[in-house]
């Protein structure tokens, strides 16, 4: 086994047990994603606030993200998988992504750091365009799940940088790796749409 | 596209345009290597406007003088 999948076998125990309490009290899923969005936002306030509340935002996050994890496997296992279902959480969860992003910029306007502002807002749009290429790409061809800078990275990466008040190196990762994620895309549907194009001529 | 020829241009190309799974061998590493970038950069290097000081890297570097 690997160690990645070692520590996603660990964390998945306890949510487990929140599942099968959600399942139980017949929670619907798209209330937990609402919830999980509006505590993310909390999170975002906490980031603005400055380096000592770092912790506080991290602590945020892995409540938010916890709505964020379970809401599919909730709809999943108590029968109310739903296409509206799907496309809320895909809205939804871009605002979670940006308040997160909105919070940093707003902290490093306030301490007048201009140059870090602009790191999180070029990489907030990279996060943006990831999940929009991917979406687009899909309309066209079957599956575009290709790149390494996806939803639940940017959260174990925001969630590190908080902790550990490591945000600067956390929004360069973030940040490159992302625009590597949108080109990869890129360039993946386009190789897809030309050996379908090639393939009917 | 073709891969490049030589290996550290693979594992480059790899690595930037990725399309293992989670939990393979590749994104251990990967995420090893990510970690370590976050954990030991000197936080001066980067002018970060948080955190301040040399780091784990910055420290060593400090010892071997």
């Amino acid at each position: 086994m690997t160690f990645t999948g070692l520590v996603g076998r660990i964390f998945m125990f306890p949510l487990r047990l929140i599942i099968n309490f959600c399942v139980a009290l017949k929670i619907h899923p798209n209330t937990l994603t609402f919830i999980g969005v509006l505590v993310n936002i909390a999170a975002a306030f906490e980031l603005a606030a400055g380096t000592d509340h770092f912790i506080h935002a991290g602590v945020i996050m892995v409540i938010a993200n916890i709505f964020d994890f379970i809401d599919g496997k909730v709809a999943h296992e108590s029968n109310a998988v739903s296409a509206f279902g799907g496309f809320w959480d895909s809205v939804v969860d871009r605002f979670s992504d940006i308040a997160l992003f909105l919070g940093l910029i707003y902290l490093y306007s306030h301490l007048g750091r201009t140059d870090y502002a602009m790191v999180a807002a070029i990489a907030m749009m990279f996060v943006i365009m990831t999940s929009y290429t991917r979406a687009r790409a899909e309309s066209l061809i079957k599956k575009c799940k290709v790149g390494f800078m996806e939803r639940p990275e940017r959260i174990v990466l925001f969630m590190i940088g908080a902790f550990t008040n490591r945000m600067a190196a956390v929004l360069w990762v973030i940040g490159v790796l992302s625009v590597f994620t949108v080109a990869d895309r890129i360039i993946y549907t386009y190789r897809e749409l030309r050996e379908t194009e090639q393939a009917i001529a | 596209m073709k891969n490049p020829a030589t290996l550290p241009g693979r594992i480059l190309w790899n690595a930037f345009f990725w399309t293992y799974e989670r939990a393979t061998w590749q994104y251990d590493v990967m995420v090893i290597a990510i970690l370590a970038f976050v954990w030991l950069t000197p936080p001066d290097w980067l002018h970060d406007p948080t955190a301040s000081g040399a780091g784990p890297i910055g420290w060593l570097l400090e010892q071997l003088r």
